[in-house]
């Protein structure tokens, strides 16, 4: 997290109507690193992007990449960027290895990235087929390679796991972990998918209904992250009522009593009671919020970490 | 910009554009000429390069807005079948040069068909051994189908990227056809407002109507309609384009 900032935002807002995709966004993606860009869908992340991407106009705010103003660096910007937004982009009528060469000329990149690129992809068997022919997965393959073309300094992808095999998920994201140290890239990534986020970003930025919630580095998030302590009792009720009789506040949870903010002291004072009244305790754990819940505090619930 | 027009051609390989514009316009050729042959059969003084200019010019103004109709649509379709439009503009191309990329493809296309026309109807000239060769006409025949197709093709061009239902497109080359088929029709003053009416109006000969026989006549070039033409053609293409490009993706 000590690279330059790459991309960054500033009141970054689209309104369709009266109604606000976007809603004052402040992005800041570091040079180097993986940024996952997490909500559900209709959050507004494909609009945030676009506009880092010049498709649509912010209705308010800035937008810098590489230290540059969009509107007025757009080709600058964009000859360094490589994109992948929505479904993968293609003609049909033409090979695989037809519309990288589009790609490529427009790029201004050298012919051996064709090969290269589509081999990161796995793509190269297939290249002299028609991409009408492809399956899905080849299809969004094919859009990561056009992405991958000119080896970007920037590389945004919006869903680049959508439309893949379970293998081809773990191949993709691992391809996506390797670019920063093999190309010295930096990858934008939104997904809808925790788990995706979780196993390959390093910081990322929760947003929920336009509005940007969360943005900080995974540690930073767990981190926010409350721990609760749980036990497991041969007799939960009774251990509940002995422990709400000596000021504690055990609530019961399925076959667990759960307490917040316990300090270590008072967990192993708990304990002891417990076997003191005869009541073993069989399990005791520290349980921190996964992801998901936090993710659902953030955006389903509107509450805090 | 010149890579950007070669991205074109590349692009449309295997669309068959070519081979369709020829076989399209070899129905109309193949229309025209047996309607002049019917005509020279019934009188021999239509035997001259007047009447191949006018019926080429008149049929035209059916043919040739269907003709730009297809020809832009199929240029344009593919970039909203595979969703490619959002992938060019997010490259450092401008949308500007990839816009005019298209049109100059797509008027090139249609010029070359021009110019094979102009070639079957010199070749039909000379078979039916009509006098003389004028040079001067046919400049102003290739002058005048091209700008009105200029005209036409950026007016098509604007829907084609505009909608991407086709249908749209093509209905309207169609519509175009009508009234440039019945543009003889229409007053003057409503027919100069309809932009396929020009194939006719920019043609080199006319065919006077009187009694007891009408006769085809030389029509100067007219400067006034050319640049209306030109003028329209200008306005389609600058007002498609910034639409187009102001269009969020």
């Amino acid at each position: 997290m000590s690279g330059s900032i790459m991309i960054q935002t500033d009141n970054l807002t689209k309104k369709f109507g009266a109604a606000a995709s976007v809603d004052r966004v402040a992005l800041q993606v570091r040079e180097g690193e993986i940024y996952g860009f997490l909500g559900p869908n209709g959050a507004g992340k494909t609009t945030t992007l676009k506009m880092l991407l010049g498709l649509i106009k912010p209705t308010e705010g800035t937008i810098r990449i590489f230290g540059k103003r969009l509107e007025e660096h757009r080709a600058y910007i964009l000859q360094r960027t490589g994109s992948l937004i929505e479904s993968p982009s293609y003609y049909g009528h033409l090979t695989g290895l037809e519309n990288m060469r589009i790609m490529q000329r427009l790029k201004n990149a050298p012919d051996r990235n064709i090969d290269e690129a589509l081999h990161i992809v796995r793509l190269e068997q297939h290249k002299h087929k028609k991409v009408d022919q492809y399956s899905l997965g080849m299809k969004q393959r094919l859009g990561i390679a056009m992405a991958l073309l000119s080896f970007p300094k920037l590389l945004i992808l919006d869903e680049p796991t959508n439309g893949l095999d379970p293998a081809g998920i773990g191949e993709i994201r691992e391809l996506i972990k390797s670019l920063p140290a093999r190309y010295g890239m930096t990858v934008m990534l939104s997904s809808h998918l925790l788990s995706e986020i979780e196993q390959i970003a390093d910081s990322a930025g929760i947003i929920h209904k336009g509005r940007l919630l969360f943005q900080g580095s995974l540690e930073s998030l767990w981190q926010k992250s409350k721990t609760t302590i749980q036990l497991k009792t041969e007799d939960n009720d009774a251990a509940e009522r002995l422990l709400l009789m000596k000021g504690y506040k055990p609530i019961q949870k399925g076959h667990r009593l759960q307490f917040e903010h316990l300090s270590d002291a008072e967990t192993a004072e708990i304990n002891r009671l417990l076997v003191s009244h005869h009541i073993p305790v069989t399990r005791i754990e520290e349980r921190k919020k996964s992801l998901e819940e936090m993710f659902l505090a953030l955006t389903g619930k509107g509450g805090s970490l | 910009m010149s890579s950007t027009i070669a991205l074109e051609y590349y692009k449309i390989r295997r669309k068959n554009i070519g081979l369709m514009l020829i076989l399209f316009l070899l129905v109309e050729m193949t229309w025209a000429f047996m309607a002049i042959s019917m005509s020279i059969a019934r009188n021999p003084d239509h035997a001259a390069w007047e009447a191949v200019l006018f019926n080429i010019s008149y049929m035209n103004g059916l043919f040739m807005p269907i003709v730009s109709a297809i020809v832009v649509s199929r240029i344009c379709d593919m970039e909203h079948k595979g969703a490619t439009w959002k992938m060019l503009a997010a490259t450092n191309v401008s949308r500007t040069q990839l816009y005019a990329a298209k049109y100059v493809c797509a008027n090139s296309l249609l010029l070359i068909g021009i110019l094979a026309q102009t070639a079957l109807m010199i070749g039909f000239g000379w078979l039916q051994k009509f006098p003389g060769m004028p040079f001067g006409q046919f400049m102003q025949f290739v002058a005048g189908t091209a700008a009105v197709t200029l005209a036409v093709a950026a007016l098509q061009q604007w829907v084609s990227m505009s909608v991407k239902n086709q249908a749209f497109a093509l209905c309207l080359g169609m519509i175009g056809g009508f009234f440039g088929l019945t543009a003889g029709l229409f007053p003057a003053s409503a027919r100069h407002l309809l932009i396929w009416s020009y194939y006719l109006d920019l043609s080199p000969t006319i065919y006077v109507y009187s009694e007891p026989v009408g006769a085809y006549a030389a029509q100067p070039f007219a400067f006034g309609k050319m640049t209306a033409v030109l003028m329209m053609a200008a306005l389609s293409y600058i007002a498609g384009n910034i639409h187009v490009n102001r269009k969020e993706i």
